[in-house]
């Protein structure tokens, strides 16, 4: 089972994959607070997107769980996932809990 | 075709590239993000002119933003009424900053593939991506397009020559699944008290 260093070390993974793609002067500044997506977000829905394929695979490829950051559930939660990445990580935690 | 019509969406409008548009898209094509583009005009005179000569076949749209904000260009090209396909390209977000937090892309992408598919009839669209153009061929991926080929060498950039992934999108698989993940990544950007509403 994954923890929840596990799953923020993934987040962080992910952020750095679109750090490599980005200038130095562009670089995401790495923290659990650190805003994904709406206000004040350090990222755009292209980054978003990278982040959501690169974290849905590194988890199914840890856990051996499949899951899904974009289904309806996701999109319904009254504090989005992609708020930060705390909101991220608790809830993929959330989803690997559940059987 | 008509090439006067204004797409309009939650986030932003697809309103037609026009000369007056020339300086600020000479600027986003001379930026580093635009390195997997081609080479473009040398000046703003020559972008001018290749606006100006853009064929009456082709759909050219500036993205903006509700607020009338231009952030970055789209454009429908290579359209096949015979065969029913096309090709989105030109796909540039100039104003990076100004697009954090919403699914701009996403959403002007949505636009384009409605008027592909909804209006004109198109059963397919296709085209290229630079195969080191690494977020790009994710997203195009992620958003339900199938990789069909790879072309060796195919792109010059910066004195080098890069391989091309050629990536197609059928009608089917758009309605399918394209549409239901765009329409996620753009439920993302709400506010959380318009979910709830």
């Amino acid at each position: 089972m994954l923890d929840k260093n596990s799953v923020q070390e993934i987040i962080f993974q992910a952020l750095n994959n679109i750090n490599d793609e980005r200038g130095p002067d562009e670089q995401i500044e790495l923290g659990p607070e650190t805003r994904l997506f709406g206000t004040d977000a350090a990222l755009d829905s292209l980054s978003l997107v990278s982040v959501v394929v690169d974290v849905e695979e590194a988890v199914s490829g840890v856990s051996g769980r499949q899951i899904s950051l974009t289904n309806d559930r996701a999109m319904s939660q009254t504090v989005s996932p992609f708020s930060d990445v705390s909101t991220l990580t608790n809830y993929i935690l959330l989803l690997l809990s559940e059987a | 075709m008509t090439h006067d019509q204004v797409l309009s969406g939650e986030f932003v409008n697809l309103r037609p590239l026009q000369v007056a548009d020339a300086e600020l898209t000479f600027r986003w094509r001379r930026a580093h993000r635009a390195r997997y583009l081609n080479e473009g005009a040398a000046t703003i005179q020559a972008q001018a002119a290749w606006i100006a000569g853009r064929s009456a076949s082709e759909f050219n749209f500036i993205i903006e933003l509700k607020d009338g904000r231009p952030v970055g260009m789209l454009s429908l090209i290579n359209i096949d009424m015979a065969n029913r396909h096309g090709e989105p390209g030109r796909f540039l977000i100039g104003e990076e900053a100004s697009v954090k937090g919403l699914p701009v892309a996403v959403e002007a992408m949505k636009l384009l593939y409605e008027l592909a598919f909804d209006r004109l009839g198109l059963v397919r669209v296709c085209g290229i991506v630079a195969a080191n153009n690494h977020l790009m061929v994710k997203w195009q991926k992620f958003m339900g397009m199938k990789e069909e080929g790879r072309l060796r060498n195919h792109l010059r950039q910066d004195g080098h020559y890069h391989d091309a992934v050629y990536l197609g999108l059928l009608v089917q698989e758009y309605r399918t699944a394209t549409l239901q993940r765009m329409k996620a990544m753009i439920a993302v950007a709400r506010p959380v008290t318009e979910k709830n509403s």
